[in-house]
């Protein structure tokens, strides 16, 4: 769920756009120069992987993978959830200017919350770390409803109910996306655990001299 | 202060209110829809041997604006449109975006696209706050059948319709935006605005790639179709659609260090060469100026005229 | 046993472009993937690189343009280690083509494409367009030069990387698998582009009739080692060492050359036939098409009026340059999309609910196997169809054994689809498809990316099965082999349907078609020609170890001597010559059974360690 324009009180929006831009540098900062064109690539995959349905009883949700993106960019994810928004909200229609710092705080924060909490806990085993992905996906999203709520909230009482609405219609996806975290983590734990180290974009640099 | 006003109103025009213009609003959509993509389908046979944009759409005002003008402009009217607070300014807004979105010739299916978009999340506030916004002294709620909890309240409608405005207005804005110069130009316009050139690099990269990535992912999933896979809500479906996301993230990890070695390979070092040189002239200024006077009258009206 | 038998003259320092000395590379993850490469190569050459799939050829050439840094040893371009500021410096002059163009392609358009590089070299902008225009105006993409890489046919995607490395004007092109996924016209186009070119070229193949029309140096590497250094022309007239480095690629070149002898004694207007509307006998085939056409969602016809119908137990090949629409056709057949027209399946017409159900009956083997395996195992990837198809668990695990052992895959429950190389992926998305065992079996370039080792297995498999086959593919050799009938596509049409022999004797038909075959023909003959071998009986020396006596001492120790007996080697025939030169050439290894008992002397004085001249 993105918030669209106009629905932040004035104050908020400009507020988020000032935490995120000091976000976004700080993410930059613990990535490399050389390796800001990888990470756009990745975003890139991230995107296409969000926009994955799945159906859900009679309707179907879609992924919104912050956790994901957490557990696998570390740090760098913000940088690359600000730049999916951007291209977002420049390409695909969805999502004006305004509302770009609540948005990208709503599933940035998530992302490094999750991210710092997989790597922490992720542990040794195959299964250990598919459980601890799963909790990390499913606490991604309910993060970035819980954001999506305040943020929703600060617009004064009024809007009490609808972020309450916006809290239950993600407990569905909070589901679906725990799930399917814990099936993607446990399927790269086997096939290719080196994406499950946050700093992978520098190992491989090392390897390549 | 008046107290809050109750009307009390059978129950059947509940469903009046709200269904109707419900189905009118999924109608609209549907048929919106239709439109939007059958003029948005892309035509093959330009002649792509000229710049996009060369071939004479390109003459309005809007197109021929500096870019960094353009940006700055319009990203103040639209936190300046954000940060109205009736509906009668926002209104004005979405007049104004018409306004100009007539002045850039645009592709209105474009804007259509945009507008979809949106339309579920402001349906959203649209149906919810009537009922939840809490009365207020002086608020018109309409009660049905004597059914209190179910308050219909009229400044909860208002407030969700200056909110769908204020949204309408500033989706419009946003096409003029971007569809009068080619994306490269306007994120170097954006980054001699003060960000970094590598932004606009990396934008350019991640839509390249998300092109890549979309018909990869669109072979795989054919080919779990192939072999009998449809989507249901099963653990086994999750399963799929885990093991599926996480092929998508290694190949495109693979794809991405072959990228980057072939940048590298291409002589890349850290930065892109820079494009195209930009030149202010005073005409740029002046409609800048045009432009955020009326986004400033705008906010004047919004805050003195209520 | 054999010896790289004339080592290349080693060239001078200062006249070698690249020389390696001793590299070894290993990979981070413990891989090693380089051993002891000591490699020279002079400005100018035409290097062949060839190889099993995995012997360690891409990292070569990653070496080569400093993409990786050896681990041990030194790579020296222009006599200075290629790292650091020299690397920075020269690597400009080295370009290199990507196997997957969408690797390379990474601008918005492809005039900044074009133009990074020239960018890079310090170029101003307009020098830098300029000359993209000229590179892309000499692959003949200059009417495209705004257009978006995505945008591309696979085949314009190729031209445009190759645009973006001539556009740097390179001094060496190495190029990675350049042939791979294109039509033979986009083939021959593309070896046109590279002849032209002046530089030294490092290329990477699994076509050797392609590396024949284009190199005259071949380099072999097995695993991770360099094997032989000498000519192409002895490359490939070598069976016996092309067959012990799994290259051997001559089992393809046997009997389409003999059809192509045939071509020329038959008229060809007997062979031609227009394709006849199938009679609507539709009970009867598998598979019936009438007049059919799909239609893009962006307007684009991409089948117009197809008719065809299959039996039951026919083996089809479609072939057809890169978008007549063979793959719009296969998805349809697949169900994957609807078409208009009439489209019977085993009798029943496919409408919108029974095109749900064609997955049950329809297989297909996609050409880049990395769409079609997801699993994190074998065993999952193979029971995941059966898993649809409703098998128990015990059925399950007993066709998973069967099929793996259909296809050679004993024993790889366990093992990650990921991880496997390129052939035996291939093959396990066949038994993935085999699995489900499907009424028609659908191959969509199923030799994309294989060794010929690999291609031979495949063969041997596919030959072997008892389903109604299509097979969709550029290689005439496989089409030869495995079907009866060809479909020749063209712009969404069947422009003929023809049996498979009759279409590889009609030359008329690679014009027709903007296939050509033909320069393919040419260097196969050549290849044969060099391949020639026959028994034929001289006198040459051998080198034996047995017991003998010399006077009074017995012993036994490596001697020599001459004997006469026939056996085969390849060899020359100069034109039309019937008795042809059988003169001593090279060494060749070849049996010699029952020396101890054939009687000698083993007096000659000469016997120790003399080397005469082989035969």
């Amino acid at each position: 769920m993105h918030i669209s324009d106009g629905v932040l009180p004035i104050s908020v929006t400009v507020g988020c756009y000032v935490a995120s831009a000091a976000l976004v540098a700080w993410s930059a900062r613990r990535t490399r120069n050389e390796e800001l064109p990888k990470l756009a690539v990745m975003t890139a995959a991230f995107f296409v992987a969000s926009l994955v349905h799945v159906p859900f009883g009679p309707t179907s949700v879609h992924l919104i993978i912050p956790g994901l993106t957490g557990a696998l960019l570390g740090p760098s994810a913000f940088l690359s959830i600000g730049l999916g928004l951007l291209l977002q909200s420049l390409l695909f229609q969805f999502g004006g200017l305004t509302a770009l710092g609540a948005n990208a705080l709503m599933m940035g924060l998530p992302a490094l919350a999750c991210g710092w909490f997989f790597q922490r806990y992720k542990g040794r085993t195959q299964l250990r770390q598919a459980f601890v992905g799963g909790l990390a996906g499913a606490a991604g999203t309910a993060l970035a409803a819980i954001i999506l709520a305040i943020l929703l909230v600060a617009g004064g009482e009024d809007f009490f109910g609808v972020a309450k609405i916006a809290l239950l219609a993600h407990i569905p996806v909070i589901i679906v996306e725990g799930v399917v975290s814990a099936f993607t983590i446990g399927f790269l734990t086997r096939v290719k655990p080196a994406l499950l180290q946050t700093s992978f974009l520098r190992q491989t640099k090392a390897a390549h001299g | 202060m008046a107290d809050v006003i109750n009307i009390q109103m059978p129950l059947w025009q509940l469903l009046l209110l709200l269904l109707i213009p419900l189905a009118a609003i999924t109608i609209m959509v549907v048929w919106l829809r239709r439109v939007a993509y059958k003029h948005s389908a892309p035509e093959e046979k330009r002649d792509w041997s000229v710049p996009p944009l060369a071939d004479g759409s390109g003459t309005s005002l809007l197109h021929c604006w500096d870019v960094r003008c353009k940006i700055v402009t319009i990203l103040v009217c639209s936190f300046a449109i954000a940060s109205l607070s009736h509906l009668e300014p926002a209104l004005v807004a979405i007049g104004v975006s018409l306004i100009i979105l007539v002045v850039a010739r645009v592709s209105f299916a474009k804007v259509l696209l945009r507008l979809l978009a949106i339309t579920g999340f402001v349906c959203m506030f649209l149906v919810v706050m009537p009922f939840s916004v809490p009365a207020h002294n002086g608020d018109t709620v309409l009660v049905f059948n004597g059914m209190d909890w179910l308050g219909f309240n009229l400044r909860g409608l208002r407030l969700a319709a200056t909110i769908a405005a204020k949204a309408i207005a500033i989706a419009v804005l946003m096409e003029p935006l971007l569809s009068t110069a080619p994306l490269p130009v306007t994120l170097h316009g954006l980054s001699r605005l003060g960000a970094p050139e590598m932004v606009g690099q990396m934008v350019l990269l991640s839509y390249r790639y998300l092109h890549v990535f979309r018909h990869e992912a669109w072979r795989m999933s054919s080919g779990m179709q192939v072999r009998g896979f449809r989507k249901r809500t099963d653990l086994a479906t999750l399963r799929a659609v885990g093991n599926f996301i996480g092929m998508l993230f290694v190949r495109s990890f693979e794809r991405t260090e072959r990228v980057f070695d072939a940048m590298r390979a291409r002589g890349y070092r850290g930065r892109f060469p820079e494009p195209a040189e930009l030149r202010l002239r005073t005409r740029d200024l002046l409609l800048a100026a045009v432009w955020l006077t009326a986004g400033a009258a705008l906010i004047a009206y919004d805050r003195i005229a209520w | 046993m054999h010896e790289p038998l004339r080592p290349i003259q080693k060239p001078t320092l200062d006249a070698s472009l690249f020389s390696m000395r001793r590299v070894f590379y290993r990979y981070p993850d413990d891989i090693q993937a380089l051993s002891c490469i000591d490699l020279d190569i002079a400005g100018g050459d035409r290097i062949a690189l060839v190889g099993q799939n995995g012997s360690g050829k891409t990292t070569l050439i990653k070496q080569l343009c400093g993409l990786l840094l050896p681990t041990a040893g030194e790579v020296l371009y222009k006599g200075e280690q290629l790292k650091g500021e020299h690397l920075d410096r020269n690597r400009l002059e080295i370009g290199l083509l990507f196997q997957d163009p969408d690797d390379q392609l990474f601008s918005h358009t492809l005039l900044d494409d074009t133009a990074f590089g020239p960018r890079h070299q310090g170029l101003s902008r307009q020098d830098a367009e300029q000359t993209a225009r000229k590179s892309l105006q000499r692959v003949n993409l200059l009417d495209m030069a705004y257009k978006a890489p995505h945008n591309l046919s696979f085949g314009q995607k190729k031209r445009a990387a190759l645009a973006g490395l001539l556009a740097m004007q390179p001094n060496v092109l190495l190029l990675d698998e350049p042939t791979s996924n294109l039509d033979p016209h986009q083939e021959e186009v593309f070896l046109n582009l590279l002849r032209d070119f002046s530089g030294t070229l490092i290329c990477i193949s699994h076509n050797l009739i392609f590396l024949y029309e284009l190199c005259d140096r071949a380099v072999v590497l097995d695993r991770g080692r360099i094997q032989h250094d000498y000519t192409l022309r002895e490359l490939v007239s070598q069976r016996q060492s092309l067959r012990e480095h799994g290259l051997d690629f001559s089992f393809r070149l046997v009997h389409t050359a003999s059809s192509c002898d045939l071509a020329q004694s038959k008229p060809l207007d007997e062979l031609h036939r227009t394709p006849t509307l199938p009679d609507v006998s539709e009970g009867k085939s598998l598979v019936f098409l009438r007049d059919y056409h799909y239609r893009y969602p962006d307007g684009t016809l991409a089948l117009h009026g197809i008719n065809l119908s299959i039996q039951d137990g026919e083996r089809i090949s479609i072939v057809g340059e890169n978008g007549a629409g063979k793959t719009t056709l296969l998805s349809c057949l697949l169900g994957l999309r609807q078409g208009l027209g009439e489209f019977h399946f085993a009798g029943r017409l496919m409408t919108r609910r029974w095109r749900k159900t064609l997955w049950r009956r329809v297989g297909m083997v996609f050409q880049d196997c990395a769409d079609q395996l997801f699993c994190p195992s074998v065993r999952e990837e193979i029971t995941f169809g059966l898993h649809q198809l409703g098998y128990s668990r015990d059925e399950s695990r007993k066709r998973l054994t069967q099929v793996l052992a259909m296809v050679c895959l004993e024993g790889f429950e366990e093992r990650v689809p990921l991880h496997l190389s390129g052939g035996e992926r291939k093959r396990l998305a066949l038994a993935c498809v085999l699995a489900m065992e499907p009424k028609l079996l659908i191959l969509d370039e199923p030799t994309a990316g294989l060794d010929p080792q690999g291609e031979e297995l495949l063969l041997d498999i596919l030959c072997n099965l008892d389903v109604t086959l299509l097979l969709v593919s550029h290689d005439m050799f496989f089409v030869n082999k495995l079907t009866r009938r060809t479909l020749v596509m063209h712009r969404g049409r069947i422009l003929e349907d023809m049996p498979t022999h009759a279409f590889l004797q009609d030359e008329r038909l690679g014009n027709l078609n903007e296939l050509s075959y033909t320069y393919r023909r040419r260097s196969r003959s050549a290849i044969l020609t060099m391949q020639h071998e026959h028994e034929h009986s001289h006198l040459h020396q051998h080198l034996h170890t047995h017991q003998h006596r010399h006077g009074e001492v017995e012993h036994d120790h490596f001697h020599e001597h001459v004997h006469e007996h026939t056996h085969r080697f390849a060899h020359i025939h100069p034109e039309d010559e019937k008795n042809h030169d059988h003169m001593p050439r090279r060494y060749h290894d070849h049996d010699h059974p029952g020396y101890e008992v054939e009687d000698h002397d083993h007096d000659y004085p000469g016997h120790e360690n003399e080397t005469d001249d082989h035969h």
